[in-house]
C-alpha cells in the first residue's frame, strides 16, 4: 500500500506544482524536494524488508480481461533506481529554487519534473509489464515537454529525442507483447521467473532484440547516442535530472530488470558488450574534443552509460553489483556536474572554456565541489566513483563471451576511463584555472550551490563508507540476478588487477592532461558523422517519401480516385481468370425475349458514354433504367421491376428540378477518353465474365426454397418477397429505411436554398394533367400499400408512386408543399415510431422482435410496419423536392 | 447469359462515365453501376424465368431472397442518388475556382 502511497503522493506533487509555484514562486522547489524526501523516506522505510530478499506488493486490476493490472512491487533493484531517482530529484528541486527565476518556475518546469519523478519511480517499481510501458512513455514525453520549454532553438533536437526514444518505445511495447505471447502472463516477477518459457520460444530473439534496442534508444547508445548531446538545449535542471541522472538510466534498469532471462546468453552480452564499449569511447573521445562545458558533460554521460551497458552485458554478479554501484556514483557526480555548470553559466554568461578562465579565484567553493566531483568521475580515491569504476573493472574483465572478451573489454575501459580523467581535468582547468579574467564575479549565493555541493560531499564520504551500500547492492544483485552470489563491495580490496588498471587509467589520464594542445589538436581533426544533421535528413526523406506515398491522394480530380478501385476489380479478374477452375453447367431457363431488351439496354448505354447534351445523358439513362427494369420483369422478378421502374420516373423527376436552371451542354469529357473508355470496357468485361462464371449455375437455394414454400403459412401474405421484407427480414427492412431517413435528413442539411421557385410551367398539358392524376395516384398508392402483403407493392413502391404525385405536383406548379404534415421531419417520425413500434410491441408478450401479429381483423402488423416504411421514403422524396425544387437564394435575387 | 451481358453493358458504361468531367456524369454513371448490380445480385439467385409468387408465371418460381435485398437496395441507391444530386446542386452555387476562370475576373 505504501507503494501506491508514494506514487500517489509524486502525483499529487506534480498536480500540485501549479498551485505551489502561484502562492511560493521559485521557492516552490523547496516543497517539491521536502516530498520526495518523504516518498524517498517512505520507500527506504523498506530497506529491512528488501535486505531480508522479499518484496513489498500492490496490484489492483486494470484491464481484467487481458490480465493486466496495476502492480507495483518493491526489490532491491526498484529500491536502488528509485532512491536514486528521488534524492537526485530533491537536489535538483531545491537547486532549481536559485536557478529558475519566479517568472520561469511559474511556467510547466515543476510540474513537468515532478510528473517526471512519479513516471521515473512508476517505471521502476511496476511489476506489470503494460504499466512499465506506460510510465515509460510519460518520460519521454516528459523528457520532450521539457526540452520543449527552452523555446524555438529546441524544435529539432527535441523531435530528434522523441522519434528516437519513441521507436525505442515501440520496440519495448513489442517486446512486451511478445513476452506476454510466450509467458502468458504480463506480471513481470511472473516472467523474470520464468526464463525457460522466454528463452524456448521462438520470440526469444525478437523479445531480446526489441528490450536492447529500447534500452539503446532511452540510454543514447551507439548509434542512437546523439539526441542526448542535442537534448543539452534544455535548461540545467532538466539536463542534470532527466538526461544525466535518471530518465537515461531507464535504459540500463530495464538492461538489468531483464538480466534474469538474457544474463549469459552469449548474443546478448556480444551485443551489449559491443555496443556499450563502442559508445563509451566514442562518448568519451568526443567529449574531449568540446569547447562547451554541458556538451562535454552530455558526451561523457554518454560514456558512462556505455560503460554501465557493457559491464551488463557481462552478466556475472560482479558485473551486475558494479552497474548498480556505478548507477548510484553516476548520478551523483554527474548531476552535481551539472548543477555546477549551470552555477557557472549563470555567473558568468559563458560555458565555453576558451572564454572561462581563473574562476577559482573568484567563486572557491563552486571550484572545490566541482573538482571533487570530477574527480569522482575519473575514478580517483577514495571517491565513490573510484570504487564503482573499480568494480566496473572487475566485471568487465570476468566477461567470458570469448576467452579474450575479458581483457579487451578492460582494455577498452581502461581507456575510456583516461580520457575521462582528461576530459575531467580539462572541465576543471578550463573553467577554473588559468589567469582571472572576470575579476568582477563572486560566489554564487550558498543557496544556490549547496545542492550541488552536498552531492559532491555525499560522492566523497561514500566511497570510504561504500561498505554501508554493500547490503543494498548485494540484495539489488540477488534480484537482478536470482541465485547469484554478489561480490561484496569494499573500498579498498588490496593490490588486484583492478586496482593496477586504476592506476593505468590515472596515469594515462594525467598524460593527456599534460599534453593538452596536442591531444586536442588531434582530436580537432578528427571527423565524426554528425548524428542530429543524418537524423534530419532520415526525417525530411521519411516525410518526403510520405508526401509521395500520398501524393496520389491529393488529386482534385474525381477520376484519379475512382481509378484505382476499377483497377482493383480488373485486376480482381485477372486473378479470377487464372484461379477459378471449372464451374458447373448452366441451369438457365431460356432468355425469350430479354437478348432484343438487352441489346436495345447496350445501345441506350453507349448513347450515354457519347452524349453532350445534358438532356440527351439525362433520357438515356432513364431509357437504360427502363431496359433494366424490362429485364427484370422478364427474369420473374416483378417487385423490383415495378420499384425501378419508379425510381426512374422519379429520378427523372428529380434530375429535371436540379438540371433545369443549369446549362444544357455538358462539359467536355475530358481528356483522357481513350485510357478510361479502354479501362471500362476491360472492368466491365471481367464484370460480365464474373457474372456468367459464378451466377445461374445452381437450384433453387435452400432460403428461398424455404420461403417460397412457407412464407404464406408463417405469415398469411402470398407476396413472398413483400413478406421477406416486412416479416423474415424485417430488422433489414427497418435499418434501410434509416439509410433512407438519413439522406433526406442529410438533402435537408444541404438545402440551402430554401426560397420557393414559383414559376409556373407554361405546360398547360402537364399542370392540368397532375391536377387530374394526383388524388388517382395517392389512391393507387394506399392501394398498392393494403395489397403489398400478397400482390406486387408494399411499402416501398406504394410511397414511389407517392413521390411522383407529389413531384409532378412541384414540378408542374413550381410551389413546395407546405401543408404541415407534409413535410419530411414529421413524415419521418411518425414513420420511424410506426416501424419500430410495431416491431418492438412483440417483445412486451416475450416474442422475437418483429413477430408478425393481427392487430384487428384485416390490420396485420406487416401492414403497419409497411405503413412505416412507406412514411420514410415519402419523407425522401419530400425532402427532394424541397431541398432541391428551389431556386438558390442568390438566383432569386439575380432574378 | 443475358445477366452477364447486361451486367457488363452496364458496368462499362457506368465505370466510363464515372471517369469523365462533370459531376453530372459521374452521378449517373453511379446510377448505372446501381442497375449493374441489381442484375448482378438478381442472376445470383438464378434464372428461372417465373415469378418468385409459388404457382405463379409460368416457370419455376424465382428464389425471392435476392429480389427482397435489391428492392430495398434500389430505393437506397436511389437515396444515394438524390443526396449527389443535392451535393451537385449545393456545389453549383459555390462558384469553383473552374468556374472562376472560365467567367475570369469579376
Amino acid at each position: 500500500m505504501s507503494l501506491l502511497v508514494a506514487l500517489a503522493a509524486l502525483g499529487g506533487l506534480a498536480a500540485g506544482a501549479p498551485l505551489l509555484t502561484r502562492a511560493l514562486g521559485r521557492n516552490a522547489g523547496y516543497v517539491l524536494a521536502a516530498g520526495f524526501l518523504g516518498v524517498a523516506c517512505l520507500l527506504a522505510a523498506h530497506t529491512p524488508t528488501v535486505l531480508d530478499d522479499r518484496t513489498v506488493d500492490w496490484s489492483a486490476d486494470w484491464i481484467p480481461s487481458l490480465g493486466v493490472s496495476l502492480a507495483l512491487r518493491l526489490d532491491g533493484v526498484s529500491l536502488v533506481f528509485s532512491l536514486v531517482a528521488l534524492v537526485v530529484g530533491a537536489l535538483v528541486m531545491a537547486y532549481c529554487c536559485r536557478y529558475l527565476g519566479d517568472a520561469s518556475a511559474r511556467g510547466p518546469v515543476y510540474p513537468l519534473l515532478a510528473l517526471f519523478a512519479a513516471a521515473m519511480v512508476g517505471l521502476v517499481l511496476a511489476d506489470d509489464l503494460v504499466l512499465l510501458y506506460v510510465f515509460w512513455e510519460i518520460t519521454t514525453l516528459c523528457s520532450f515537454a521539457l526540452v520543449s520549454t527552452a523555446g524555438a532553438k529546441a524544435a529539432g533536437p527535441g523531435r530528434h529525442a522523441l522519434v528516437v526514444t519513441v521507436v525505442g518505445g515501440l520496440a519495448l511495447l513489442v517486446a512486451v507483447v511478445l513476452l506476454t505471447l510466450a509467458t502468458g502472463t504480463t506480471r513481470l516477477s511472473a516472467v523474470l521467473a520464468d526464463p525457460a518459457s522466454v528463452l524456448d520460444s521462438p520470440y526469444a530473439l525478437p523479445i531480446a532484440a526489441c528490450v536492447a534496442l529500447a534500452a539503446f534508444t532511452k540510454s543514447a547508445q551507439f548509434p542512437f547516442q546523439s539526441w542526448l548531446p542535442g537534448a543539452m538545449v534544455a535548461m540545467t535542471p532538466v539536463s542534470a535530472y532527466l538526461h544525466a541522472a535518471t530518465m537515461v538510466k531507464a535504459g540500463i534498469y530495464l538492461l538489468v530488470r531483464m538480466s534474469p532471462l538474457f544474463a549469459g546468453q552469449t548474443a546478448w552480452s556480444a551485443v551489449l558488450i559491443t555496443v556499450g564499449l563502442t559508445t563509451a569511447l566514442l562518448g568519451a573521445v568526443q567529449a574531449l574534443r568540446e569547447h562547451d562545458l554541458k556538451a562535454m558533460l552530455a558526451r561523457s554521460t554518454v560514456s558512462q552509460l556505455g560503460l554501465l551497458v557493457a559491464v551488463i552485458g557481462v552478466g556475472t554478479s560482479t558485473a551486475l553489483a558494479a552497474a548498480l554501484l556505478h548507477t548510484m556514483a553516476h548520478a551523483l557526480f554527474k548531476a552535481t556536474l551539472f548543477m555546477l555548470v549551470g552555477i557557472v553559466d549563470k555567473e558568468t554568461g559563458s560555458r565555453d572554456i576558451r572564454e572561462l578562465s581563473g574562476l577559482r579565484k573568484v567563486m572557491p567553493w563552486t571550484a572545490a565541489a566541482t573538482a571533487v566531483a570530477a574527480l569522482s568521475m575519473a575514478g580517483v580515491p577514495p571517491m565513490l566513483g573510484f570504487v564503482s569504476k573499480e568494480y566496473l573493472f572487475m566485471g568487465l574483465l570476468s566477461a567470458d563471451v570469448t576467452p579474450w572478451a575479458g581483457p579487451v573489454a578492460g582494455a577498452v575501459a581502461v581507456t575510456a576511463s583516461a580520457l575521462t580523467f582528461a576530459y575531467g581535468a580539462r572541465i576543471v582547468w578550463g573553467a577554473f584555472g588559468g589567469p582571472v579574467e572576470q575579476p568582477e564575479l563572486y560566489e554564487p549565493a550558498p543557496a544556490f550551490l549547496a545542492p550541488a555541493a552536498v552531492a559532491a560531499v555525499v560522492g566523497v564520504l561514500a566511497g570510504p563508507a561504500v561498505s554501508l551500500l554493500d547490503p543494498v547492492i548485494d540484495s539489488a544483485t540477488t534480484d537482478a540476478l536470482p541465485g547469484s552470489t554478489p561480490p561484496s563491495i569494499y573500498a579498498w580490496h588490496g593490490l588486484s588487477p583492478e586496482l593496477a588498471m586504476s592506476a593505468t587509467t590515472v596515469a594515462v589520464g594525467l598524460v593527456l592532461f599534460w599534453q593538452r594542445d596536442r591531444v586536442d589538436a588531434a582530436l580537432q581533426r578528427l571527423r565524426f558523422p554528425d548524428g542530429p544533421a543524418l537524423f534530419t535528413r532520415g526525417h525530411d526523406a521519411l516525410l518526403a517519401f510520405g508526401g509521395r506515398v500520398g501524393a496520389p491522394d491529393r488529386s482534385p480530380s474525381l477520376a484519379a480516385h475512382l481509378a484505382r478501385p476499377l483497377l482493383a476489380v480488373v485486376a480482381l479478374g485477372v486473378v479470377g481468370l487464372l484461379t477459378v477452375g471449372p464451374v458447373p453447367a448452366r441451369v438457365d431457363a431460356g432468355d425469350p425475349g430479354r437478348w432484343l431488351v438487352v441489346a436495345l439496354l447496350g445501345a441506350a448505354v453507349l448513347g450515354t458514354a457519347l452524349a453532350t447534351r445534358t438532356v440527351a445523358l439525362v433520357a438515356l439513362v432513364g431509357v437504360a433504367g427502363l431496359f433494366v427494369s424490362l429485364w427484370l420483369l422478364l427474369s420473374g422478378s416483378l417487385d423490383v421491376a415495378i420499384t425501378l421502374l419508379l425510381v426512374e420516373v422519379l429520378t427523372a423527376v428529380v434530375l429535371v428540378l436540379v438540371l433545369r436552371d443549369r446549362p444544357l451542354r455538358l462539359p467536355a469529357p475530358g481528356p483522357r477518353r481513350l485510357p478510361t473508355a479502354v479501362l471500362a470496357v476491360a472492368v466491365g468485361l471481367v464484370a460480365a465474365g464474373a457474372t456468367a462464371a459464378l451466377t445461374g449455375r445452381r437450384e433453387l437455394s435452400a432460403a428461398g426454397t424455404f420461403f417460397l414454400d412457407r412464407a404464406e403459412e408463417l405469415t398469411g401474405g402470398t407476396n413472398v418477397v413483400n413478406t421477406v421484407l416486412v416479416d423474415f427480414r424485417g430488422l433489414d427492412t427497418l435499418l434501410e429505411s434509416v439509410v433512407v431517413g438519413v439522406a433526406a435528413l442529410g438533402l435537408l442539411l444541404l438545402g440551402t436554398a430554401t426560397v420557393p421557385h414559383p414559376t409556373d410551367t407554361d405546360d398547360v398539358l402537364l399542370r392540368v394533367g397532375t391536377h387530374l392524376l394526383a388524388p388517382g395516384m395517392l389512391l393507387l398508392s394506399a392501394w398498392l400499400l393494403w395489397r403489398g402483403h400478397d400482390e406486387p407493392g408494399g411499402g416501398f413502391i406504394s410511397a414511389l408512386v407517392a413521390g411522383i404525385a407529389v413531384a409532378l405536383r412541384q414540378l408542374a406548379s413550381g410551389t413546395v408543399p407546405t401543408r404541415a404534415w407534409l413535410q419530411p421531419g414529421p413524415l419521418l417520425g411518425v414513420g420511424a415510431v410506426l416501424s419500430v413500434g410495431v416491431g418492438l410491441a412483440p417483445l412486451l408478450v416475450g416474442d422475437a422482435l418483429l413477430t408478425p401479429f393481427h392487430l384487428v381483423p384485416f390490420l396485420s402488423s406487416a401492414l403497419v410496419f409497411d405503413l412505416g416504411v412507406w412514411l420514410m421514403v415519402l419523407a425522401l422524396v419530400v425532402a427532394v423536392v424541397q431541398a432541391l425544387g428551389a431556386r438558390p437564394e442568390h438566383e432569386q435575387v439575380a432574378a | 447469359m443475358t445477366a452477364a451481358v447486361a451486367v457488363g453493358l452496364l458496368v462499362a458504361g457506368g465505370s466510363y462515365l464515372v471517369l469523365q468531367r462533370g459531376l453530372l456524369r459521374v452521378v449517373l454513371g453511379f446510377v448505372l453501376l446501381g442497375h449493374a448490380m441489381v442484375v448482378l445480385v438478381l442472376a445470383a439467385g438464378g434464372d428461372r424465368g417465373g415469378f418468385a409468387l409459388p404457382g405463379n408465371g409460368g416457370g419455376e418460381p424465382a428464389d425471392p431472397l435476392p429480389q427482397a435485398f435489391v428492392l430495398t437496395a434500389v430505393v437506397i441507391a436511389f437515396a444515394v442518388t438524390v443526396y449527389l444530386l443535392g451535393l451537385l446542386r449545393a456545389g453549383s452555387e459555390e462558384p469553383s475556382p473552374a468556374d472562376d476562370d472560365a467567367r475570369g475576373p469579376s
